[in-house]
């Protein structure tokens, strides 16, 4: 699978003190940074916090996190339905050292396995998480496992037009911006347009030859959507 | 939690789907069969195929979930069993396996088994 070999900088060591009590779930991929899990139930707790952030809600737009509190208002079964949704892989993003929690959730969702494609979905809780380029990393730890495991040959994300870290996070894991859905976001207020980006199977296969080292990330970079 | 695979010999003196399904290889899976579990299907998959099983069955009606990932295995194992001579894939699946792969337009992909037999 795409488990990385050697665990980078921020892994911990077999025989060293764990920065977390217990590993729950089953670890499905591994990064230097940070690793991918599936599920369990006492993660609700931790979504029921992410939902009240208005931060996240303005940033993501999330379907995943609104369909929890408003569909299905906290209530425990929202848990198997993610586990029972066949058009979905919803995986929770867990640092390796200096949290106590996790960091976020990265989700494929309307999975189309006979065509091969699906949507990507980050989200990050922790503004230190998101300097620190954990969603980048997560992001492209599910686009492999998309890849190597889903059989998928296609990604897509949208961002809202003033998200420029989510914009540049995915240029940066070889996302090109395909498109822009005029005026189809909703914050509330007014009106914004999404932006559309995708890759394909050979471009992440490209991402994955230059990354054998993840570096430190720079400042965030370049001026958000590109002319279309 | 985690889905168990057991291989069972069809009992196909006893039952009139056993007779149908004669020759092949069982796998009886409890359990989700999700990102955590779906794996452990892939293996045995392989390992029945190394041992020169091509024709299997996979008798899901224990099941109690499925999510994309656990549905990718069995497309998975479909593709690596029809290349094989002789080879074929069975389900046997019971209304929560029926219902995900009906919405998600996989269910043609799939030879289904509805016999109460086994």
């Amino acid at each position: 699978m795409n488990a990385v070999e050697h665990p980078g900088a921020d892994a911990p060591s077999q025989s060293g003190p764990r920065a977390r009590p217990a590993e729950q779930g089953v670890v499905i991929s591994r990064g230097t940074r940070v690793y991918l899990r599936t599920m369990v139930p006492q993660d609700l707790e931790h979504l029921s916090a992410w939902v009240e952030d208005p931060f996240l809600e303005r940033m993501v737009g999330s379907e995943f996190l609104h369909s929890y509190k408003h569909v299905w208002d906290k209530s425990p079964a929202f848990y198997e339905s993610v586990l029972t949704d066949p058009t979905q892989v919803a995986l929770v993003i867990e640092a390796y050292r200096g949290w106590t929690k996790p960091v976020g959730v990265v989700r494929l969702f309307n999975i189309h396995l006979l065509e091969g494609y699906a949507f990507l979905e980050t989200i990050l809780t922790d503004m230190r998480a998101m300097k620190r380029g954990f969603g980048i990393e997560a992001a492209k730890l599910i686009a492999y496992y998309g890849m190597d495991v889903l059989g998928l040959r296609r990604l897509e994300a949208k961002v809202y037009e003033y998200n420029v870290l989510s914009m540049n996070s995915l240029r940066r894991n070889g996302f090109r911006q395909e498109g822009v859905l005029r005026q189809a976001g909703y914050d509330g207020e007014r009106y914004w347009d999404l932006v559309i980006f995708g890759i394909l199977k050979d471009e992440i296969e490209a991402v994955r030859r230059r990354d054998k080292v993840y570096l430190p990330l720079d400042p965030s970079e370049g001026n958000g959507r590109e002319p279309t | 939690m985690s889905a168990v695979a057991i291989d069972e010999p069809v009992d196909r003196a006893t039952t009139e789907a056993g007779q149908a399904l004669h020759g092949l290889t069982r796998l009886r899976l409890a359990g989700p069969l999700t990102a955590a579990t779906a794996p452990q299907l892939r293996a045995r998959i392989r390992d029945v195929l190394e041992h020169g099983h091509p024709r299997v069955v996979v008798d899901l009606q224990a099941v109690t979930g499925l999510d994309a990932a656990g549905l990718a295995v069995l497309l998975d194992a479909r593709r690596m069993l029809l290349a094989q001579a002789g080879g074929t894939l069975v389900l046997r699946a019971n209304g929560i396996v029926c219902r995900a792969l009906k919405e998600t337009g996989t269910i043609a992909a799939f030879a289904l088994s509805h016999g109460s037999g086994m």
